[in-house]
């Protein structure tokens, strides 16, 4: 099969509200980002592929079949809600347990896995605590493991990373990069520019509901750095006069940060070394306020 | 391992339910000192106020006894069955609504509907889920109860008049009802909680079932009906259609999405 999860004219609404609205998409294997703001749809968007809402038109296929309808094919998916969800009076042994059986999974086969999941998430310490006892970053680690268990085709994860620490989040990514190796189909849901440009993949942009742009990181970096605004973090400040006299396109602004006008990603580039041949220490560039607001603040 | 999907659920079920002392405590101690304090309170009753009542409300046949004090005991007989029985009989309504309650709209409340609901189980492995691990826990409370309680009435008119009152046909048919009674309240309870957004508004909707029941002493105090097994031959054949009408309709009507959000 060559898409793993396919939507045809998809239209989801809420009373009036509209959710989801004429969104048609074919995702293949690999990583996809989906990326949107606050109440843009993508996480109903997600529902929809994980069979918890129905759409109320359009068609939306998940291994060939609607995943609303056929109990048997929401096997071979898995679902990473972002409110945890899981039994908080549970243990996180129990919690898997659970899960694994109605997974159709043998209880000895679940903890050997769950374990090995933890694992490589740092987290096989926690087996037996009671899940309600547990850090919000550590339920998310659990509530992964949860969505591994039955070694799914298609893992549809909605803000996988949003509560956890840098190193945790780079576990996570590098497991994620390991399942999209295998051939699995990973959907990952975020608001985070910052964190849809750390996968080198396809990104789906969604606004109002609607796929606005479907590209991928590189695309993305092309088409938001023509004619953009980045911010540029010293590790040390330089003078408001130093800077004016680097160029027309470079600004101080307070707490010693550089705005620069770039055409495209060459120039950031060229800034960045006009900067360091001048004395300054770059700590950081950030693009994704201005990101954001390209592709969020109009222009669909 | 548990092999049905269903059972799985019930079991989750039943031990959230006793995980929280705030949610089985009530729901147990209530029951069980009424099963003990009402027998206690009946046979006070009986032996110092009795003799002028029973004369005006027991026409009911009596065990043959040799004792002289025949109106305690016609008392004692019908309160012990025609008034304590359909008080306990609120039990599986109360119990069943509230594991019911918590089991439905207690997902959506704390959340958990979404992994739950993600995972490969039919509707119908769902539906029977719940209501296994609300009907399970009320048979087994409502026997209980009504064994204490026909126990302590017992063993208070053995003590007393030196026979035993319960169990009669009557008294057995009534047992014979509370899995319907129950059945009833979660079939409300699942039809409701869909459409509710708490706990709490569908286990208040779900209780109004209380009220016919609580009806039933005063039909048999004032004479309407007797309380014999024939009523509750009615009681129980009316309570198997409401249950299969109520059961077609949530049933048909439940729509996983509505315990989402």
């Amino acid at each position: 099969m060559k898409y793993a999860i396919s939507l045809f004219d998809v239209n989801k609404n809420f009373g009036k509200q509209r959710a989801v609205y004429k969104v048609n998409l074919r995702i293949g294997k690999g990583i996809t980002l989906i990326l949107g703001p606050n109440g843009a749809g993508k996480s109903t968007l997600l529902r929809c592929m994980a069979g918890l809402y129905k759409p109320d038109s359009g068609r939306l296929d998940v291994l060939g079949s609607d995943p609303y309808e056929s109990a048997d094919i929401r096997n071979r998916i898995s679902f990473m809600p972002d409110n945890y969800g899981l039994y908080d009076f549970l243990s996180v042994r129990d919690n898997m347990l659970f899960f694994a059986r109605l997974y159709g999974i043998e209880d000895k086969e679940a903890i050997a896995k769950s374990l090995k999941i933890l694992k490589m998430l740092d987290a096989a310490h926690y087996i037996n605590a009671k899940v309600g006892q547990l850090s919000r970053g550590t339920k998310q680690k659990i509530l992964l493991c949860k969505a591994l268990i039955n070694d799914p085709e298609v893992i549809l994860l909605d803000e996988p990373t949003a509560f956890l620490d840098a190193s945790s989040s780079e576990q996570v990514r590098r497991f994620l990069y390991g399942m999209a190796d295998e051939g699995k189909c990973v959907v990952f849901v975020t608001q985070r520019v910052d964190e849809a440009t750390r996968f080198n993949s396809r990104i789906c942009v969604i606004k109002n509901g609607s796929i606005i742009r479907d590209t991928d990181t590189k695309g993305l970096y092309d088409e938001i750095f023509k004619g953009t605004r980045i911010s540029i973090r010293l590790a040390r400040p330089i003078s408001k006069n130093a800077v004016l006299a680097l160029g027309k396109n470079m600004s101080l602004e307070h707490g010693g940060i550089i705005k620069a006008d770039v055409k495209n990603y060459k120039d950031v580039n060229a800034i960045l070394k006009t900067l360091m041949d001048n004395g300054a220490y770059i700590a950081s560039v950030d693009y994704a306020e201005p990101m954001i607001e390209k592709l969020y603040g109009g222009n669909d | 391992m548990i092999r049905s999907k269903a059972m799985a659920i019930a079991i989750k079920d039943i031990r959230e339910v006793f995980s929280s002392v705030s949610i089985y405590g009530p729901m147990i101690g209530v029951p069980l000192f009424f099963a003990v304090a009402l027998p206690v309170l009946t046979i006070y009753v009986a032996l110092h106020a009795a003799p002028g009542i029973a004369s005006r409300i027991a026409s009911t046949a009596i065990p043959s006894t040799s004792a002289s004090n025949i109106n305690s005991l016609s008392f004692m007989y019908f309160f012990a069955i025609n008034v304590l029985g359909p008080i306990f009989l609120t039990i599986p309504i109360f119990t069943a609504s509230v594991i019911a309650a918590d089991s439905f709209a207690g997902e959506k409340e704390r959340k958990t509907s979404e992994n739950l609901l993600a995972a490969p189980i039919t509707n119908r492995q769902l539906l029977s889920g719940k209501i296994l691990a609300s009907l399970i826990s009320t048979i087994l409370l409502t026997f209980a109860v009504f064994g204490i309680y026909g126990g302590t009435v017992n063993l208070l008119a053995f003590k007393e008049f030196g026979v035993y009152i319960l169990p009669t046909a009557t008294w057995l048919m009534m047992l014979a009802a509370a899995p319907l009674l129950a059945l009833a309240a979660i079939a409300i309870v699942v039809f409701v909680s869909a459409h509710v957004k708490g706990i709490k508004e569908a286990q208040q909707i779900s209780t109004l079932l209380v009220l016919p029941i609580l009806l039933i002493p005063f039909i048999s105090i004032l004479g309407i009906a007797n309380l014999d097994v024939a009523f509750f031959e009615y009681v129980i054949a009316i309570l198997v259609v409401v249950d299969a009408l109520i059961f077609y309709a949530s049933v048909k009507d439940f729509k996983k999405e509505r315990i989402l959000y």
